[in-house]
């Protein structure tokens, strides 16, 4: 089977066309991240994620209710994978200090449970815990394993016989469960998946990532000056560059359009669009290397000519590639599970648009300096 | 011919190696399969015949079974330790990130602390939430710009500042490699197979347990406080007549009289002991299986003859099944209350086999101090002896009690047990009064350093906070298994076909080449035995649609070649020879990325990373190599090639 055999169509001389496309995707792109913004998950802004199954479907309306007035402001809630699925999510670190009586009042009423009366003190109270003294050790064992196992997160203070404290765990997390735990009853669930992120790390994240983004585009940009010209390297890095930009614009677009498709930068984004920059480089690469082929055999053949016959040698590569590429995305996409969706996503576009831009783009500007330069390259 | 000959060689060779590789996780596979049916049966079995049985009681006795089962056949855990990993997003897990809370610890040094030095620590704290910067260092710096010199709240008048910010770097770094080694022995005893931990940078550790999914747990073992206790060791008549009962009961003749033995009279039937030990020596003569049977205790707890203590030796994969035996109501009857068995936290060495052979003493339930008296301890060579050694020293109350203690038990031993484990028994040589202890008899400086660590322990608690905490549910990463393995396999028959239709017999080849590829990806990730992740996955169906790109490059340049009129033998060699550089160049530069996306990520990340760079030189050898063997055969057997 043969398609785009000895093709030659004029890619080049509609090059004008396809610079005002891209610069509209750039530029709309552009105004979505500055004016919506992007949406950032959990790995770069910390907070606290929590994917629930039930043992029946849930109603999302439902549930968003019941976590309205539990004072730690708006929580997410969406599905994931399947109706019984649910994802919880909110940016908050630490319980506010309101809902703190609440909590504590909570945890006291569950102790008074195991023996009314039951005499205790209050020591300590952090963030994050709340410590309580009892009266001797057994009491405090007792009421250890009374709230373990009504689903709080409690320790022993110290392993000693003689401890008589315990510290009740408070995260946020903790809290949105304790609650669904006693307004879903008859529904019972499970945790499937729990992130915690501090703001810290989240912080340095955003750092590495953009380092590691800029960083690969430099090797490759080291790289290609070395095996090629330097104008041919700075085509690709432009390339590059573009997908990266158009990719994150789509981002910013789509964000919240596509039910059941979560657009959030996390890491796994983040190395999606570091494999990008990897495979897209390889169209590039690939017709370069024929430019620079084709520019030895005909060594009087303008720029020009020589682009457009390299572009047009290669479409039946960039098509069959590019298309077993995209195939195996989409299988990804709709089979691979909710973990890699947004994954498969990026890179499914990301290469769609590598793909459009090694020929529009990094050929053509390649062209365009080098005939504003008035330069002669050789190989 | 020649050419051929050795290329074949080479496919063979690593076709054999990647096989050879991937056997014990197909033979994992089929060992859990067949544990898993086998604890099936088991289940419902038990519900069958004791209906009255909860829930919990089947659970434990079917891990009981499920422990016995996988220690049963060495080669279970062997096929385990070398199949291909699973990362935590694919088995489920845990994975929390720990960072010590360096101005806690700081605040809780200094001395006269006052109003201005608060100030500076909130300020600092405020600092040390947003950057990397060690706090010392961000401390130092306040103070300074204050010109306030550190000796007022650290050290001693007349230390300078550098050394001050010194000795605080060496605290903070003492504080975080203790509470490495607090948490690393926590975990050991948790029983998690495969734990990871890691330190990151000067004050966080990365801690990875596969499989657990019980957070509250996990935060009591990860964030709990640390108890260092001194127990004293019991002497070798009464630890070896206690085992003794233990064997009988194990062996099927439970102990005449039923009533609870105390230590005293345990200590009283010495004669009965000897006459018992010189039995077991006759039992010498015995083969393996008999003694087993007999002395069923004594087969697992090895007791040396010729040592005049009564240490047992217990081998690695042995312990937890001794630890199920010591905790049998049947076996505590016969163990008086106020004892106790104890591991050591390190091997002694390894046997015969090669398996690592733990020590196990018996000591007394009540410590006879605990570890908060210790003020400082540190490890060191002995200048006389060449020999390391640790000096401890003690405050005053913790003195007073020591010189009691030591008094009392000369020449005894004293266990150093932190979180249940012992780290060291040493043997008390003198009365020591004053608190200033010297603990001899570590084989090496490493060994000197860690118990001096492990003394510290309960010392200075430096607080540790968790600044990142992931958990999957097993059920997640099933799904994840399952979802991955779907997509593979449409993806490889999807890329397959593409490649068959439009190239007819030589899109074949390339359709074979693709199962190599496959092939040696995961065999290298077995050999080196990296983790595979959820992303990982991803990126080898990915490699399995890129991969084609080298045979699409090659055969496209076959077709060019042909269509100016070329034979075949000239096409494919050109076509090979003219599509190389553009393989190499493309290849390489993704292969760059690969490594910058390694560097850069954590976890499932560098997972992708790395199956993505293996998978780069699979397809290339696949392409260049495979391929091109069996089109130069066709070649030359005269074998029609349709491109």
């Amino acid at each position: 089977m043969r398609i785009f055999q000895n093709i030659n169509y004029d890619f080049l001389g509609k090059r004008k066309i396809f610079y005002f496309i891209s610069g509209a995707l750039i530029l709309l792109g552009l105004l979505n991240i500055v004016f919506r913004g992007l949406k950032f998950g959990i790995d770069f802004n910390g907070g606290s994620e929590i994917i629930l199954e039930f043992q029946k479907p849930v109603e999302l309306g439902y549930v968003r209710n019941n976590l309205q007035n539990i004072g730690i402001g708006n929580i997410e809630v969406k599905t994931y994978g399947a109706d019984n699925r649910i994802l919880l999510r909110t940016e908050l670190q630490n319980v506010p200090r309101s809902v703190y009586p609440r909590i504590i009042s909570s945890i006291e009423n569950e102790i008074n449970n195991v023996q009314s009366g039951i005499a205790k003190k209050l020591v300590d109270s952090s963030f994050t815990s709340v410590t309580y003294e009892f009266n001797n050790p057994e009491t405090t064992n007792l009421v250890l394993n009374y709230l373990s196992n009504t689903g709080y997160q409690t320790g022993k203070v110290s392993e000693e016989p003689t401890n008589r404290q315990i510290e009740v765990n408070i995260g946020v997390s903790s809290w949105i469960k304790e609650n669904l735990k006693v307004t879903m009853k008859d529904n019972p669930f499970k945790v499937i998946k729990e992130d915690k992120v501090g703001p810290k790390v989240g912080n340095e994240l955003k750092e590495q990532a953009v380092i590691a983004v800029f960083l690969s585009l430099v090797v490759i940009l080291v790289y290609l000056a070395f095996r090629f010209k330097f104008v041919f390297s700075l085509g690709a890095v432009a390339a590059l560059f573009h997908n990266v930009l158009i990719t994150l614009g789509i981002f910013s677009i789509l964000y919240g359009v596509i039910p059941g498709l979560n657009l959030e930068i996390d890491l796994t984004i983040v190395a999606a669009l570091l494999t990008l920059v990897g495979y897209t480089i390889n169209d590039t690469v690939v017709i370069f290397d024929r430019v620079r082929e084709n520019m030895k055999i005909h060594k009087t053949l303008p720029l020009f000519e020589v682009i457009n016959k390299s572009v047009n040698q290669n479409m039946s590569r960039t098509i069959l590639t590019g298309g077993t590429t995209l195939m195996a995305l989409l299988v990804l996409i709709f089979l691979g599970g909710e973990v890699l969706r947004a994954f498969s996503f990026t890179l499914f576009f990301g290469i769609l648009i590598g793909t459009y831009s090694s020929i529009f783009v990094a050929s053509a500007l390649v062209l365009d300096y080098v005939s504003k330069s008035k330069k002669k390259i050789q190989f | 011919m020649k050419e051929i000959r050795f290329r074949l060689i080479l496919i063979l060779a690593f076709t054999a190696l990647s096989i050879y590789l991937l056997y014990p996780t197909y033979a994992d596979y089929q060992n859990n399969k067949k544990i898993s049916s086998i604890l099936e049966r088991t289940r419902s079995d038990l519900k069958a015949n004791n209906p009255g049985m909860t829930n919990a009681q089947i659970e434990s006795r079917l891990s009981a079974l499920e422990d016995s089962l996988k220690t049963a056949d060495p080669s279970i855990a062997e096929t385990k330790q070398k199949r291909l990993k699973l990362g935590l997003d694919l088995q489920g897990g845990m994975r929390v990130v720990l960072e010590v809370n360096t101005i806690k610890m700081l605040q809780k040094l200094a001395k006269n602390p006052n109003e201005e030095f608060n100030q500076v620590f909130k300020e600092a704290e405020k600092e040390a939430a947003v950057s990397d910067e060690p706090v010392v260092d961000i401390i130092a710096r306040k103070f300074k710009e204050r010109n306030v010199r550190l000796s007022r709240y650290f050290g001693t008048v007349r230390d300078e500042d550098n050394d001050i910010v010194s000795q605080l770097n060496t605290a903070t770094e003492d504080a975080v490699s203790r509470a490495m080694e607090i948490i690393r022995n926590r975990v050991d005893q948790y029983g998690v197979s495969e734990p990871s931990i890691q330190r990151q940078g000067s004050r966080r550790v990365i801690i990875e347990l596969p499989g657990v999914a019980r957070e509250e747990e996990t935060r009591q073992l990860l964030q709990g406080t640390a108890l260092l206790e001194f127990k004293l060791v019991k002497d070798p008549q009464l630890t070896f007549s206690i085992m003794q009962k233990i064997d009988n009961v194990l062996a099927g003749n439970p102990p005449q009289d039923t009533t609870k033995t105390d230590s005293a009279t345990a200590a009283n039937q010495t004669a009965k002991t000897d006459t018992v030990s010189s039995d077991t020596s006759a039992n010498q003569q015995l083969t393996k299986e008999q003694f087993e049977k007999q002395h069923p205790f004594f087969a697992i707890a090895m007791i040396q003859q010729e040592s005049n203590t009564a240490d047992a030796y217990v081998k690695a994969d042995q312990r937890d099944k001794l630890q199920r035996i010591l905790s049998r109501p049947d076996v505590k009857q016969v163990i008086p209350d106020n004892v106790e068995f104890v591991f050591e936290a390190k091997p002694v060495g390894k046997n015969d086999e090669g398996i690592d052979v733990y020590r196990m003493i018996l000591v007394n339930k009540n410590p006879e101090l605990t570890g908060g008296v210790i003020t400082d301890a540190d490890a060191n060579i002995d200048p006389a002896t060449s020999s390391p050694i640790v000096n401890m020293a003690m405050n005053s109350e913790g003195s007073t009690d020591w010189a009691r203690i030591t008094g009392a038990n000369k020449d005894k031993r004293i266990a150093i047990i932190l979180d249940g484990v012992s780290y060291s028994s040493p043997v008390v040589k003198n009365r020591i009064t004053g608190g200033r202890s010297q603990i001899e008899g570590m084989a090496n400086l490493e060994e000197a350093k860690l118990l001096a660590i492990v003394l510290k322990a309960g010392a200075l608690p430096a607080p540790v906070d968790i600044i990142e905490e992931r958990t999957v549910g097993p059920s997640l990463g099933q799904d994840s298994i399952k979802d991955g393995f779907t997509s593979g396999i449409i993806g490889f028959f999807l890329t397959a076909t593409f490649m068959i239709v439009y190239y007819r017999r030589s899109g074949s080849i390339a359709a074979v080449s693709l199962i190599f590829t496959v092939l040696f990806i995961l065999g290298i990730l077995a050999g080196f035995s990296a983790t595979l992740t959820l992303p990982g996955i991803a990126g080898i169906i990915l490699t399995i649609a890129m991969a084609v790109d080298s045979n699409v490059l090659i055969y496209e340049r076959i077709r060019e070649e042909l269509a100016v009129g070329k034979t075949m033998k000239a096409s494919v060699d050109s076509g090979f020879s003219r599509a190389l550089s553009a393989i190499i160049d493309s290849n390489l530069t993704t292969f760059f990325s690969g490594i910058i996306l390694y560097q850069f990520g954590s976890g499932p990340v560098q997972g992708f990373a790395l199956t993505l760079m293996i998978g780069i030189v699979a397809s290339m050898f696949s392409a260049l190599v495979i391929c091109r063997v069996i089109l130069n055969y066709m070649v030359a057997a005269g074998i029609k090639i349709t491109v």
